[in-house]
């Protein structure tokens, strides 16, 4: 359907639009056209993205000013599924175009990924990981690989590359919709390569698909999204966890074998500089030249274009210093030796006997105390060693990324003196007896990362199924949106049945409390509940544990207590773990268990990847049991640290912020299980604590609009008596039809987006 | 509750009272929402002082609905001749007393009355019996005509215990149903009580048979939704129901009475021999011979063609096979054929000025677009 909304042209590709599309709409629009950031929340299942796709490139066409629409997705499935569906918009677009010209203005549209997904080369793209695929790509493509290759054809290059050079500017894609698969196909039958064809081509995109990091991290921003110009209109979809990403993009955490490893990494180093001194002095005579001259001329070296580019600075882009590299190690052999210095200090400082917390700041001061190293040599510690690779010729990488993390390290802590934290534990809190050191660099604001994503693009949408409570992101964040909001979804029948489970048959409270969570009859109320609930519930059912420690504890009482055998005789059981294959395979046998009627429980982790990305729509999923309040690990340094942070600098108050977190991964983990409309499930939240408002009250409003209640505060048979008679009134046939109560024809949406009806908001 | 209590209370104290008031009050809004069945109150009684049914007119909207819905698909073709075969899952999930007086019981109730019902209104067709539990299907009886002897059979089963395994159930039925006649419409009916199903196989497999040999498969869940269940029904054509409660299963069971529509690749129209002996006369006397039950009865009815006597119509002879009914049980299936037009209904107020059949109203009431005029309308007072 085609309709107006505020004067605003709307192509959506479907006969109807549901009213919380259709105010999402609004919403977004009046964010664009305030030229202002958004926050919103509206539940899975409702068609975020194509209301997303549809209004923003209504709006593109609307207002050729606006830039590029930048779609960011978590995973690259989620990516493949945008990109579908952009595909389909476009085609309906095409044929109901009514406007100036006779067909609507060509759109180019592709998605982005890392050289894993794109590489077509027959033995590279057959590498296991994205590094050594990476790497891979390099030998084939660097420069200077190129360069003895045009004097000795013995030297193996990549066609699809060379292919591309040689189409040089004809090397451009048709206006389209490109999936990763698409672009394969594409670089396939011209020869080119899809990756580098697809960095190209970013300039000329109307529509972008990419991964998070591609915005978020500076190592890989700063190459790809530096160009993008101001008016872009920025997406982050699935956006619940952004503050994570864009802590761990700013983080760098080593090992001991990663410290050990980057030791070795100097020593070959060092062997190259050597080597390079007899063959080819020159080389490093430029480049120290060059380095004299300043950093901002790097890339003036290679006479030919090449595919070696290094992932980029660490640091945020106005945070890099445009200076020239100081003089102590603008010689190769003078800086191997301060890497050898700098890691054999880490190295010392590892051997500590109880857990350290320093300030950047602290740690600088000491580094100068005792090495004579400062901050400002450290923050070039990055670029001087790309620069060094690359004047060494030096195509495996992936042996190199101990070092690169070192170098990580050394440029975040000589840039950054606010916002991080420097930890040193000689063991895991919760296994002390096993050595096992680590240092880690932590960013404690969320904001940094995102500041410059704000800062630069005129709007950023930030959206999820579950953002609630909305107003603490803006806060954590740091940014000022135009538009909060927080759609519900209309449903024709209450398929959704939220509980809060408090006790147990023996009127026993249930929770998995500290203090609670060993006592033998917690652990068997809590098994006996799920053992009576898959006698209640057909297909499947998901539980979530807080982590898994806990759950590997629970489940081995269980086992001990008989309650594992019973819960199989009613259903089969499957565990995730740590390892994803095997994790992958018992999620088959899952589905397999639910097709065939045997009907299967799945025992997973809160933040694990099944939290996550996985679905358990239609009968993978007629039931969710959370056990307990996901809380992160409290006692841990990192997560100290960034309350502390958070509760100076954004007077966020700690218990406000654990709530949060906990109760948005548990809103989170129950979501999982209604995907669409047409789906049901219950949702079991068992833990005493839940039926306290401040925990209550953080879940999203699709949820609490839900909880009814009756569904309160119940003990294990009254949670069977509501199961049960939510099962059977689900099974009942629905009027498919009663839907089109809830959904708005074009006439209605017409009539509802006339600009005289400003009522809506 | 959320928005009504939702204060914030400054200290630790209150806000555990305030708790605790919350907790009771989920527990009343519980109670109302699923305990508080004081279904005696409904109860009414008429002038006799006998107890009527509680809700009379839902009931007779239902009956009139489904003749309606009958009438208007008076062209459908349905099957006569139906061999069914029930499925009674009698595992332990039959067990659980989430019905009174207990699942057990009440399924063992609605398939008696389903039975009568069945034979009722389908005197041609014959109907088996197979039985679920721990994990195997055990054929109760097989596809006969005689209601009696089925529901002596089921009374007799009635106790559950192990597994329900639907590949079983489906292959035993299936098997049964593989060699009845070209004619013949082919069904299975199960009473699932169960919300898995322990099977030695793949019972996706099993669905493909049942489908390739043209069984209609229909369920009744007793609990709730089970995938396979609906993958099943789907496949095969037949219809799946969840009872809510006693009396809803009950009315799904019985919607499985009237023959279902038939699709034309389904049974083959031929010819079916038939026989319409004479009833016995009084005096006559004597013993029947059923498969090794020896019945004793005075009257009866004597096979045209080979001159055995059986105890009741309709039936198949148990000699000769012949199929023996009389002409009212070909008269009551052809019902399913022909339904009676319906009747529109007509409110009090234009009752009250209707005159009966012999006089014209004035004007042709609103209500009756359904039925040719002048049809005849019963029981009104010529005034
Ligand atoms: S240039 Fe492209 S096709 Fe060739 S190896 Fe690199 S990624 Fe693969
Ligand atoms: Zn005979």
């Amino acid at each position: 359907m085609k309709f107006q909304l505020e004067g605003l042209s709307v192509y959506f590709p479907y006969e109807y639009i549901y009213p919380e599309q259709f105010r999402y709409m609004l919403e977004l629009k009046r964010a664009l056209d305030a030229k202002g950031h958004c926050l919103l929340e509206m539940p899975t299942g409702t068609g975020k993205t194509i209301t997303l796709l549809s209004l923003i490139t209504s709006y593109q066409l609307a207002h050729p000013e606006v830039g590029k629409l930048v779609y960011c997705t978590r995973t690259v499935p989620e990516m493949e599924k945008v990109l579908v569906e952009l595909q389909e918009l476009v085609e309906y677009r095409a044929k109901y175009y009514t406007g100036p010209g006779q067909a609507p203005p060509p759109i180019l549209a592709l998605g982005l990924s890392s050289r894993k997904n794109l590489c077509v080369h027959p033995t590279v793209a057959e590498e296991g990981t994205r590094e050594s695929v990476d790497s891979g790509c390099r030998k084939l493509t660097a420069a200077w690989v190129r360069e003895a290759a045009q004097k000795n054809p013995e030297v193996e290059t990549c066609d699809f590359f060379e292919g591309l050079e040689r189409a040089a500017v004809d090397a451009v894609l048709d206006p389209g919709v490109y999936t990763l698969e698409d672009l394969r196909q594409y670089g396939r039958k011209k020869g080119w390569c899809p990756y580098f064809l697809a960095r190209h081509m970013l300039a000329f995109a109307n529509v972008l698909v990419y991964n998070y990091q591609y915005m978020l991290d500076p190592k890989v921003s700063n190459m790809v999204s530096r160009e993008l110009e101001k008016e872009c209109v920025v997406v982050f979809d699935e956006a619940h966890n952004i503050d994570n990403v864009c802590i761990e993009a700013l983080s760098v955490t080593m090992r001991k074998h990663t410290l050990e490893a980057a030791a070795r990494n100097v020593l070959k180093l060092r062997a190259a500089v050597d080597k390079c001194k007899q063959t080819d002095a020159n080389r490093l005579t430029t480049e120290y030249n060059r380095l004299v001259a300043g950093l901002q001329e790097r890339g003036v070296l290679n006479p030919l274009p090449g595919g070696e580019e290094f992932v980029a600075n660490p640091a945020l882009p106005e945070d890099i210093l445009r200076e020239s590299v100081p003089g102590n190690i603008r010689r190769a052999e003078h800086f191997c030796v301060f890497l050898r210095r700098f890691v054999e200090y880490l190295k010392q400082r590892m051997t500590v006997q109880a857990v350290e917390q320093e300030s950047p700041t602290t740690f600088l001061a000491q580094l100068t105390e005792r090495m004579q190293i400062d901050g400002k040599t450290l923050r070039f510690c990055y670029d001087r060693l790309s620069s060094l690779l690359k004047t060494l010729e030096i195509t495996d990488m992936d042996d190199f990324t101990p070092l690169h993390l070192v170098a990580d390290f050394a440029t975040l802590v000589g840039t950054y003196a606010k916002g991080f934290a420097i930890i040193i534990e000689p063991y895991d809190e919760r296994m002390p007896s096993v050595p096992d050191p680590v240092i880690e660099l932590s960013c404690l604001d969320a904001s940094l990362a995102v500041k410059p994503v704000f800062q630069k693009f005129q709007t950023v949408v930030i959206t999820s199924g579950t953002l609630s409570p909305i107003d603490l992101y803006p806060r954590i964040l740091n940014f000022h949106p135009v538009a909060i909001q927080s759609f519900a979804m209309t449903l024709t029948r209450d398929c959704m049945c939220p509980v809060v489970l408090t006790r147990g048959a023996d009127q026993m409270p249930m929770s998995t409390k500290f203090d609670m969570r060993g006592d033998e009859g917690v652990i068997r109320n809590y098994g006996r509940m799920l053992v009576e609930l898959a006698a209640a519930i057909p297909d499947g059912i998901v539980c979530f544990f807080v982590s898994y420690s806990y759950m590997d504890a629970i489940v081995s009482r269980w086992n001990d207590m008989g309650i594992l055998k019973d819960l199989m005789a009613a259903k089969l059981v499957f565990i995730e773990t740590v390892d994803v294959v095997e994790t992958t395979l018992a999620l088959d046998n899952f589905r397999r268990a639910c097709d065939c009627g045997r009907g299967a429980v799945f025992l997973s982790v809160a933040r694990g990847k099944v939290a996550e990305g996985i679905d358990f729509d239609r009968h993978y999923g007629r039931c969710v049991v959370m056990f307990g309040v996901p809380y992160q690990y409290t006692l841990s340094r990192i997560l100290r640290a960034r309350l502390e942070y958070l509760r100076e600098t954004f007077q966020i108050k700690e218990s406000d912020y654990l709530a949060f977190d906990a109760v948005r991964q548990a809103a989170q983990c129950v979501g999982r299980v209604i995907r669409s409309k047409a789906d049901y499930g219950m949702m079991v939240f068992a833990d005493q604590r839940y039926q306290r408002h401040d925990k209550r009250d953080k879940l999203p409003g699709w949820i609490t609009s839900h909880l009814r209640d009756a569904h309160l505060n119940l003990s294990t048979d009254m949670l069977l008596h509501v199961a049960r008679e939510f099962m059977r009134s689900m099974a009942q046939p629905y009027d498919r039809l009663a839907i089109g109560k809830s959904l708005l024809t074009e006439e209605q949406a017409n009539a509802l987006g006339a600009p005289a009806v400003p009522a809506l908001a | 509750m959320l928005g009504t209590t939702a204060k914030q209370p400054a200290a630790d104290e209150p806000m555990e009272d305030a708790e605790e008031e919350e907790a009771t009050a989920d527990l009343a809004a519980f109670q109302r929402e699923y305990e508080d069945d004081h279904s005696w109150e409904a109860l009414q009684e008429d002038e006799f002082g006998r107890l009527r049914p509680l809700d009379q007119k839902e009931e007779q909207r239902a009956k009139r609905r489904r003749l309606l819905s009958a009438a208007a698909s008076a062209r459908i073709r349905r099957g006569m001749i139906r061999y069914l075969q029930v499925v009674v899952d009698l595992s332990q999930a039959a067990a659980i007393a989430d019905m009174r007086p207990s699942r057990l019981a009440v399924i063992g109730g609605v398939l008696q009355g389903f039975i009568r019902e069945f034979f009722d209104q389908n005197p041609l067709s014959h109907l088996g019996l197979v039985v679920l539990r721990n994990g195997v299907a055990e054929k109760l009886t097989d596809l006969s005509g005689s209601p009696e002897a089925h529901i002596a059979k089921l009374r007799a089963a009635l106790d559950c215990g192990g597994d329900a395994s639907l590949m079983n159930a489906l292959e035993t039925a299936t098997d049964a149903l593989k060699s009845i006649p070209p004619y013949g419409h082919r069904e299975v009916l199960i009473a699932f009580a169960a919300l898995s199903t322990c099977d030695p196989g793949n019972v996706l497999d099993a669905v493909k048979a049942a489908k390739q040999h043209r069984v209609r498969v229909s369920v009744v869940g007793i609990a709730a939704e089970v995938h396979i269940c609906r993958v099943l029904t789907q496949d095969t054509g037949g219809t799946y129901g969840v009872a809510l409660n006693e009396k809803h299963l009950e009315e799904l069971v019985n919607e499985h009475a009237p023959p279902p529509p038939a699709r034309a690749a389904d049974a083959a129209a031929s010819l079916v021999r038939m026989g319409f002996p004479q009833r016995n006369a009084e005096g006559f006397a004597g013993a029947a011979f059923v498969g090794a039950d020896c019945k004793l009865g005075d009257g009866g009815y004597t096979c045209p063609r080979c001159r055995a006597r059986v105890v009741e119509l309709p039936s198949s002879c148990h000699v000769c096979g012949l199929t023996l009914v009389s002409s009212p049980h070909l008269a009551r299936s052809y019902h399913h054929l022909f339904p009676v037009p319906a009747f529109a209904e007509v409110s009090a107020d234009e009752l009250a000025r209707l005159q009966g059949c012999r006089r014209t109203p004035k004007a042709k009431p609103q209500l009756w677009p359904e039925v040719p005029w002048r049809a005849h309308c019963y029981g009104l007072d010529p005034q």
